[in-house]
């Protein structure tokens, strides 16, 4: 009796031994990774391994998944191992965008470095949504100018650069309004800063922080997660914020656009604008610079304090040519922005446009007969044009706004 | 191994050579303090087997764990062995503790050994939290802050004893080696000598319990062989059913303890401190969490002294009537102490 408990016990053991063993097998076999940035081995692609490279300049080999999403590195356990992760799904918020785009001091320093990209997106009037804060505040008699005192979240700035910079931007606090509008505007409004969700919608569809940007996600299902960052932004994710219909300030409500737009052309939209051909058959970042969209590292009232590039800044005036830059050497920030988009083959000795702030257009380049060409930075679609200078342009010396080129240059619908 | 009578081994010799049959029952011993012996021994293998992978510095312990965790071949097995024979310790020796006193067995000449049995629980729960420590991660944080700080309420000692045991003015690396090498060395050591000596003395006390000679109903004793033929039936299937819990219950595990990481929104104690924890909720920190507890200790150990103890011949069954103060006593102690762990758990109890 007590032989064969004994033995029917044993064989409990033996099964409960089988079983863990079982359970052994069905473990996932490691994927380890060890990169050259951090040394420290990371264990993620064991179950990540089909994840597409984020993008050619942050090799994983040399990043690895933790320096930039942070996550427990050894653990197997998907709960575990995501507990821990910067920002969620997005280490690029800027809630927590210093600890990973910024750490090693990547994405983050001074200007003097060229390395303050978090810095000037954070005090960006898209980022800190200080011009619309300010221009509402003052329509509803909150404030007496429209110098911005407030934005989403507080910022300051200890060494301005501009003329228009402001020291600092205090917190933007629905319940310290008393006008109703104003409160309305927090209400329903705030949708389109940078670390804002995106109303619903594919045509909204964009990620918050510098992935707003640089990882297009326009028109697609933002549940499926995309591994990409990029430089060349189609106008299609500008739009995702920008373009998109048009704002009641009595109702203080936003009226989305109800065409269906069937093409480049008509997918611009602002029913009473006038715009040239260049302005919808290239993308919004071919003109527009990284000052301009990420900011100068001054905090600004609005749009306007920042946005500079004219027509004249390719074309020139008919008494001047553009402004050109003859590129000395290879730590030249043109080659460098050109490496990470490739669209154009810029080397040493080219001359490339540069805007009167000093910022190569890095996606152009001067031909023997004086003309430019320009490489679309989403579409790397080839184009040519000549300086003003020597045409028959009829332009007035003293008009140089773009506005002023409409007149002649605008595109029928 | 073979039976032979003639020549018994070396197992069979840490036996006596027959025992009273009826007090080697199940249902009288319920093999507690036997399968005490055999969890401390589980403990002590998975737990050498642990010291392989982990590294007791506050910047690696934790990751040391998650290795053994998910990247070392069975490291999951040993770990989760290793915490669930743990847990099941404390509660076969509380088992064993109720036995004992609930059928008077703590009776002269057993009283001191009762002391020491007391003694080894104590050690099971302090080897349970300092191994809880060990994980130096954000589960634990709060129970490490907590139970630190109550040495410190302790008033005139209380400063000098927390930097004893935390080996600085706050929880770190000091604080960590302190709690490893308790635990491996210092209190496993206490535990293997007192339990040693706890052995010791149940033999020379005369074996287990049982009533003089001319009282017994039933004579028949069971020899040495047949007893390690049980506590050999009852080490396999506990080790049966441990490998099946820890392959499906894992043990807990979190995030690291990082510079700046938050101290957990869910403050939990080990299960076996919850009480404490229900307690603390109510004032001051050294009468309810330092004073409270150790009242309840010394009025389990006075239970041999105080309490008037069961006459010779009603031992060796459950529930003797000269034993009614003792049992009435501990079934109220434990109704209490469950009910202050149930109030523990229920989410309407929060700090004020």
């Amino acid at each position: 009796m007590q032989t064969i408990r004994l033995f029917l016990a044993s064989l409990l053991l033996c099964l409960s031994l089988l079983g863990a063993a079982w359970l052994q097998s069905r473990q996932p076999r490691p994927v380890s990774l060890l990169p050259t940035l951090t040394g420290q081995v990371e264990y993620c692609l064991t179950c990540h391994a089909d994840l597409p490279e984020i993008s050619p300049s942050h090799p994983v080999e040399t990043f690895g998944c933790v320096l930039c999403h942070g996550g427990e590195r050894l653990a197997l356990d998907a709960d575990l191992a995501h507990s821990t992760m910067r920002g969620g799904r997005n280490p690029s918020e800027f809630a927590v965008v210093e600890a990973s785009c910024g750490s090693g001091d990547c994405h983050s320093g001074t200007a003097q470095d060229q390395r303050d990209h978090i810095q000037r997106a954070v005090t960006s009037v898209q980022g800190t949504y200080a011009g619309a804060i300010a221009s509402i505040r003052f329509t509803y008699g909150a404030q007496s100018d429209q110098t911005a005192r407030l934005g989403v979240y507080p910022v300051q700035d200890d060494h301005l650069t501009t003329a228009t910079g402001l020291a600092s931007l205090g917190t933007f606090d629905p319940s310290q309004e008393s006008s109703p509008s104003v409160k309305a505007f927090a209400d329903y409004c705030l949708d389109c800063h940078l670390s804002a969700e995106p109303l619903p919608g594919a045509q909204y569809a964009r990620l918050t922080g510098c992935a707003a940007c640089h990882t297009p996600t326009a028109n697609t299902d933002l549940d499926q997660p995309v591994h990409h960052l990029t430089t060349a932004i189609p106008y299609t994710q500008c739009n995702t914020c920008h373009n998109r219909g048009n704002y009641d300030l009595r109702q203080m409500q936003f009226h989305p656009r109800t065409d269906q737009p069937v093409d480049r052309l008509h997918d611009y939209y602002q029913p009473i604008a006038q715009f040239v051909r260049c302005e919808w058959t290239l993308d919004c970042v071919d003109c527009h610079t990284r000052f301009e969209a990420m900011g100068d590292g001054d905090i600004h009232s609005n749009k306007k304090e920042i946005q500079y590039i004219q027509c004249r800044t390719c074309h020139g005036t008919l008494d001047e040519l553009p402004l050109t830059r003859t590129i000395a050497g290879q730590d030249d920030l043109a080659l460098r922005m050109a490496f990470l988009n490739p669209v154009i083959d810029l080397k040493v000795g080219d001359t490339v446009l540069v805007t009167e702030q000093g910022e190569p257009l890095w996606n152009t380049r001067q031909l023997a007969d004086g003309a430019f060409e320009l490489f679309g930075k989403a579409t790397g679609q080839r184009f040519t044009f000549r300086p003003v200078m020597g045409t028959a342009c009829e332009q007035k010396l003293d008009q140089q706004e773009s506005r002023d080129c409409h007149e002649c240059h605008s595109v029928k619908r | 191994m073979k039976a032979n009578p003639t020549r018994p081994s070396f197992f069979h010799h840490l036996h006596p050579p027959t025992i009273p049959a009826p007090q080697a029952r199940f249902r009288y011993t319920l093999g507690a303090g036997g399968l005490s012996v055999y969890l401390v021994l589980l403990l002590v293998i998975t737990g050498i087997l642990e010291m392989f992978f982990y590294v007791p510095s506050p910047g690696e312990a934790a990751e040391s764990v998650q290795t053994l965790a998910f990247l070392v071949p069975y490291g999951w097995l040993v770990r989760n062995l290793h915490y669930w024979a743990a847990q099941l310790l404390v509660v076969v020796a509380i088992i064993h503790l109720l036995r004992v006193v609930f059928t008077g067995a703590y009776a002269p000449p057993r009283r001191f050994n009762y002391l020491l049995g007391l003694a080894l629980l104590l050690l099971s729960l302090l080897l349970d939290f300092t191994g809880y420590v060990l994980r130096w991660d954000e589960g634990v944080q709060w129970a490490l802050v907590a139970g630190t700080n109550l040495v410190k309420s302790i008033p005139i000692l209380g400063e000098g004893l927390y930097r004893l045991v935390v080996g600085g003015t706050q929880p770190g690396p000091a604080a960590l080696i302190r709690f490893y090498a308790w635990h491996i060395f210092g209190l496993t050591l206490a535990l293997v000598g007192v339990g040693a000596w706890h052995l010791f003395r149940v033999r020379r006390d005369g074996g287990i319990a049982v009533p003089p000679p001319e009282a017994r109903r039933d004579a028949s004793r069971i020899s040495r062989f047949e007893l390690v033929r049980r506590e050999a039936l009852a080490a396999i299937l506990a080790t049966a059913v441990l490998i099946v819990v820890a392959s499906i219950l894992p043990a807990p595990i979190a995030p690291p303890i990082r510079e700046g990481s938050p101290l957990a929104a869910e403050a939990r104690p080990p299960w076996f401190f919850l009480w404490v924890q229900q307690l603390l909720k109510w004032g001051d920190p050294f009468i309810f969490g330092v004073l409270i507890p150790v009242m309840v200790i010394v009025l389990l150990a006075g239970i041999p002294y105080w309490l008037p103890n069961p006459r010779p011949d009603e031992l060796g069954r459950w529930f003797p009537a000269g034993n009614r103060a003792a049992s009435l006593l501990l079934v109220i102690l434990v109704i209490i102490l469950l009910l202050l762990t149930i109030l523990a758990l229920s989410p309407l109890s929060t700090f004020p």
